[in-house]
Order: structure tokens, then sequence, then C-alpha cells
């Protein structure tokens, strides 16, 4: 059984109505710059998304590789992200973390105690990245975050 | 000219005029799939947009790189319909897909120029009503174009979309 949305993406393509939005196009291929090579990446634990504060406004997500587990609180505020994380086990010294979304990129190091805080982020979609000294980097899967 | 499986393999090794190929043969599919499932145009960005990222981390993952449209139309659908929920939780993220939907064939050049064809043979309202359909007119002006209740638009669209797909699957069935 053919699904009804592909049906009717069949028809609007070929009635020529509504095509794909330049920007979007552009935002797409502007994506390729966000490749990296020899990347592992971490799946995220869909059971592990949770809130944690009665106001709904923090989220905890896990993301799971071999070898390294990612802890993320995400926090709205103002129309925009605060991502507070851990990495675990502690990925030693010079590791550090790019917190991404599509348009930008937050470097930074990670404690001792392998905590990392990266503010003011637009929501959308959402990426870390664990670069470790000897190491292939680690990412995790995109995660949307709803504005 | 590079077929798909070409393509993605040399996007995974770093050719970004690869990428930008598959972007120009499948991102007009993806938008018209996001967009048929209801999503605003936003909303619909988002959705390709996270079907390309999750490609991205995937170049090299893809069970059947020849298939690899079929992946990106079965992927944009799972975000599109993951963002249409109303109770959307605040972090998301659809479940990967491992095995494409087969049925996203019908977006394939050919399929869709048969598809066209096989909508004018329908009797109406069905004819019309799904030309109307595919220009994006909603529920409201598709009543007042043909004469009907902007209750029955729904039910009699997707009466007609099955009449399309008996007829669709008679023809494949014929060949």
């Amino acid at each position: 059984m053919i699904n009804d949305e592909y049906f009717l993406a069949a028809l609007r393509l070929a009635s020529g109505n509504d095509p794909i939005p330049g920007q979007v196009s552009a935002a797409a291929r502007d994506a390729y710059r966000l490749r990296i090579p020899q990347a592992v990446t971490a799946a995220h634990e869909a059971a592990t998304i949770r809130s944690v504060r009665d106001d709904d406004s923090s989220h905890l997500v896990r993301f799971i590789t071999a070898g390294l587990t990612f802890d993320l609180e995400v926090t709205e505020g103002d129309g925009l992200i605060d991502v507070a994380g851990h990495v675990s086990p502690y990925p030693g010294e010079g590791a550090l973390v790019d917190v991404r979304s599509p348009h930008m990129t937050l470097t930074r190091r990670i404690t001792h105690t392998g905590h990392f805080l990266a503010t003011g982020l637009p929501p959308g979609w959402l990426s870390v990245v664990c670069h470790r000294p000897g190491h292939a980097p680690i990412q995790t899967t995109w995660v949307r975050i709803r504005p | 000219m590079r077929d798909p499986a070409q393509l993605l393999a040399a996007a995974a090794d770093g050719d970004r005029s690869a990428w930008d190929e598959l972007e120009s043969s499948f991102g007009p599919r993806m938008w018209a799939v996001a967009r048929a499932c209801g999503l605003s145009p936003a909303d619909a960005s988002d959705a390709v947009q996270g079907t390309w990222l999750r490609l991205l981390q995937n170049l090299r993952n893809i069970r059947e790189p020849a298939g690899i449209g079929n992946w990106l139309v079965t992927t944009v659908r799972r975000e599109a319909l993951l963002l249409r929920r109303k109770d959307l939780p605040v972090i998301s993220s659809a479940e990967p897909i491992y095995e494409p939907d087969p049925a996203a064939a019908v977006l394939e050049a050919d399929d869709r120029h048969l598809l066209w064809k096989t909508v004018s043979t329908l009797h109406e309202p069905c004819r019309s009503l799904l030309q109307l359909v595919a220009i994006d007119l909603g529920n409201q002006q598709v009543a007042s174009r043909l004469g009907m209740p902007t209750g029955s638009v729904g039910p009699t669209k997707a009466r007609c979309l099955e009449k399309l797909r008996t007829l669709i699957s008679l023809q494949e069935t014929a060949q």
C-alpha cells in the first residue's frame, strides 16, 4: 500500500507548484561542511529524553557509543538554548567538544570532571562532537530542539 | 553522469560536487513529501535539513546505495510526521531508517509521469479534485471550486486516492 503522502507529493511535483525554495536547497548543500570524516556516531537513547524541571524548560538526553557516553541537559530561555553536558568516562587532557547547530559551532574545553557548557544557541538541529587527541572524533546524532 | 550509488560513494570520500548533485536530484522530491505531509514551509525546511544532516552521518552506512533516493524520501516523511505531532517533544529525532519504503518509488520521474496521466483518466470529481490538491489549494477552496461541502473534501480525496492507487497497481501488474 502506497502512503497518501507519497502520492500527494508525486502529484505536487508533477504539477510544478510549490517548488523547493532556493534557500532550502542552499542550506542542504551548505550542510556538507559539517561532515566529519572518520567520526564515530553515538546514537541517542529515546528513553532517556526526559524533563528535569517542573516548568518543562529543561530536558536531558543521553547518547551512547562504544567507549563514550554524552549526557546533555538542554535548557530553553528567551528563544535560545543552553547545553550543559557531561562526557564519560573523562576523555583525557586536551579533549574538546564542538556544540553544533547548522549555522554555529561553539568549541569548549572539557573539565576534569567531564563537564562542559555552551550557551546562546538557536533552537533547531543540534549535535555535539568530542575530539580526543589520538582518537577518532565521536559525534552525537542530530536531534531537533523545538523552538 | 554519475548514478546515485556513485554520488553517495564520492560524497563519502569528500567530493562536494557529488553532494550537490545528490541535492539537485532528490531535494525537490524531499520538499514535496514534507509539504504533502501537511507541514508549513518553515517546518518542511526543518524536516528536509534534518534528513540531509542524518545522511551526512550515514554516508558509508546506507545498505542499498542505489536506493538512496528512497532512503531520503522515507527519512524525510518520518521526520515530517514527527514534526506534525501536536505533542512534539522538546527534543526529538525520528528513528533511523534501515529499510526504505519501496512505495516511495512512486516519486521517480517515470512513475510521476504515469501518475499524472492516470489522474487525467479519472472521472469527476476525482480528476479535478486531485489536480486542485496538487496545486496546494486548501479544502475550503477546493470545496468552493467543485461546489461541494467543505466537510466532504477530505473523505472524497481519500476515495479518489484509493481509486488512483488501484489504477496504478493494475497498470503495474499489467506491465
